[in-house]
């Protein structure tokens, strides 16, 4: 059973505060995605999980021992690098058996592992190439197969996929998935992809400017972000967000029309809405309504995203819809939305909630 | 816009080519066509172009009769001895400039770069004191230990350039799997490192084979002679001029060089210019 505790966690570089107050539970073979834009932090609370960086405050434990003075190798943790970090000069075997050579271990065990991670990660017939002999994602697996053979009781994945191009991606994220189906190891990775945090987390922690916005499952964050910044990253294309511009009868007033709202929400306290594109149609009836003119539309075959213009908003309004949808560019346009799609925010930028969710969607 | 393709620059380029290249080459060439005359072909009022009648005799003379092979011999040996320890220190200090962080880094390096600036004549005039002092003149340690002043402050700071251009995650990753410091420079950086090495070895090596300056003055017995000061006091001294004899001596002496530049010069372009090209 391994779990990880983040207690109060402070990192600072002189004046200059990285991470502020970070609490965090992770518990035993879950698969952990940290997300969020670049320079939130994100990096620098996994290298000081793995030990790389030192903790300027608070408590890092692992199975309830504090490690914050513990050495990277002694923490029972396997990091894979961004660039994957291989050592040039030796072979793949090499470089997969280099921590169990340095800890002393008996040649024939690291044989062993390492044929053992080799099969596991399909790169049997490589171990005896040099690094720069293999493709992008033959160092991924090296870089991976080199975490496996130690068995860490805790994986660290630093932006894994972000030097591959896009269809590897692909591959590596279901190469991902079926390795965390069978180690079931505890795995923490970091990303800036919202759509690899999606696909792969069990539980996904937003971070933005060294804090925490939230921590929940990928559809908790879709369906309930608890503040604007969580609403706008979590989910693609993104919420589109209107001001409110009045309100009465229990309506607000956004530009372009009005949204009906929970009764139990004080609509005095809002001050701005949030749809994502998803839950828009165009030409359909719906419980609220925007009056808009088409500026442009992408048609992708699968989807069509519609961008439409509203008076009042600086940005136009996206839509997502079927692909089959045949849209004029320049046509005055009902974008149609249910109420219990609307989030809600107040001038904190955090989210108003109904007393209970509406519908289980 | 100047064209460059158009034959007026051609010609114009090759010509500034050749030009430079003759500059160059001909007191190469000069030494060899002067090394292989006979004496009274030398020294006749208008130079011949060429030799007329090749002779090794010169060669010949130098390599028996003269003191060549034990100036090389002491040539080589201090050249090895101080290129090694150049290169040795150089390495550390590069590392400990390029990869750690602690107080004074900057100013030390910028201290270790100005002996640079000082003219290497002056550098001596404060070295010759210390070496009486320690009992180092006219030791062959002695002055393996002044040719630090040449090489050491440019070697570091190539090998620190170097350095800087090793990714940390290659050594976080070897920290990751356990390894300590030391271990990590010696099994992870250092066989990675070897052409930028190999560059400041040649290049340590090639200011102490070419001094004349330190080892005529810190070198005074004949037999720690080192090559340049040797052939000086040997073929051009206030008695004697034997021109052929210097020419054919000093060819032998520049071989080494040469020859070690020729093979190894994949690793010394490399290293001179590691990292200037991602």
């Amino acid at each position: 059973m391994t779990e990880l505790s983040i207690q109060g966690l402070y990192k600072r570089y002189g004046a200059v505060e990285v991470l502020t107050d970070i609490n965090l539970n992770v518990r035993s073979g879950e698969f952990t995605v940290f997300v969020g834009p670049s320079g939130c932090g994100k990096s620098t609370l996994l290298r000081m999980v793995c030990g790389l960086d030192e903790v300027s405050a608070g408590t890092l434990a692992i199975d309830g021992e504090i490690v914050n003075d513990v050495p990277p190798s002694k923490r029972g943790i396997a990091m894979v690098f961004q660039t994957y970090a291989l050592y040039p000069h030796m072979t793949v075997a090499e470089n997969m058996g280099y921590a169990l050579k340095l800890a002393g271990e008996d040649k024939g065990l690291i044989a062993e592992r390492v044929r053992r991670a080799a099969e596991i990660l399909k790169i049997e017939s490589y171990l005896d190439r040099k690094p720069r002999q293999l493709s992008g994602g033959q160092r991924q697996r090296v870089a991976i197969g080199r975490a496996i053979v130690r068995e860490p009781k805790i994986f660290l994945f630093d932006e894994p996929l972000s030097n591959l191009d896009a269809a590897l991606r692909v591959d590596m994220r279901m190469e991902f998935a079926r390795l965390k189906e069978r180690l079931g190891t505890t795995m923490i990775y970091v990303t800036h992809d919202q759509v690899e945090a999606m696909t792969l987390a069990d539980k996904i922690v937003v971070m933005s400017e060294g804090r925490i916005e939230q921590v929940g499952s990928p559809l908790d964050l879709y369906r309930a972000p608890e503040n604007r910044f969580v609403a706008g990253f979590i989910g693609s294309p993104k919420m589109n967000f209107m001001p409110v511009t009045g309100q009465g009868d229990g309506r607000l007033q956004v530009p372009g029309g009005t949204i009906d709202i929970p009764a139990e929400i004080d609509a005095s306290r809002v001050v701005e809405v949030g749809i994502r594109p998803e839950h828009m149609q165009i030409g359909l009836a719906d419980e609220n309504t925007l009056r808009g003119n088409v500026m442009t539309a992408e048609h992708l075959g699968s989807d069509t995203f519609a961008y439409v213009e509203i008076e009042g908003l600086e940005r136009p309004v996206m839509v997502r819809l079927d692909g089959e949808h045949t849209i004029q560019t320049g046509d005055p346009v009902d974008v149609g939305f249910a109420t219990r799609s609307v989030h809600l925010f107040d001038s904190d930028g955090l989210a108003l909630r109904r007393q209970k969710v509406s519908n289980a969607a | 816009m100047l064209d460059l393709s158009t034959t007026t620059a051609k010609v114009v380029f090759i010509g500034i080519a050749l030009l430079i290249g003759f500059f160059l080459f001909f007191p190469v060439y000069w030494t060899l066509a002067s090394s292989l005359k006979a004496d009274a072909e030398l020294y006749q009022i208008t130079p011949t172009p060429w030799p007329k009648a090749p002779t090794l005799d010169h060669y010949r003379t130098a390599l028996t009769e003269g003191q060549l092979p034990k100036l090389l011999g002491n040539s080589l040996l201090v050249s090895i001895s101080s290129a090694t320890f150049n290169a040795t220190l150089a390495t550390y200090a590069g590392y400990s400039f390029a990869k750690y962080r602690y107080f004074g880094r900057k100013p030390v390096m910028m201290f270790m770069l100005s002996a640079q600036m000082f003219p290497f004549g002056l550098l001596l005039i404060t070295i010759y004191p210390m070496f009486v002092e320690w009992n180092l003149l006219d030791t062959r340690l002695g002055l393996i230990l002044s040719y630090i002043v040449f090489a050491l402050p440019v070697a570091t700071y190539m090998i620190y350039s170097y350095f800087s251009q090793v990714p940390n995650e290659l050594i976080e990753a070897a920290r990751a799997d356990g390894a300590s410091d030391l271990r990590i420079f010696h099994t992870i950086v250092l066989p990675i490192s070897i052409p930028p090495i190999v560059t400041v070895f040649l290049y340590s090596f090639m200011w102490s084979w070419n001094d004349l300056l330190y080892s005529l003055t810190l070198i005074v017995s004949d037999e720690k002679r080192t090559v340049a000061p040797g052939l000086l006091l040997t073929y051009l001294n206030e008695t004697n001029a034997d021109w052929g004899g210097a020419m054919a001596a000093s060819l032998m002496a520049a071989t080494p060089v040469v020859l070690g530049f020729m093979f190894l010069q994949r690793f010394f372009i490399q290293g001179v210019t590691a990292g200037a090209v991602k």
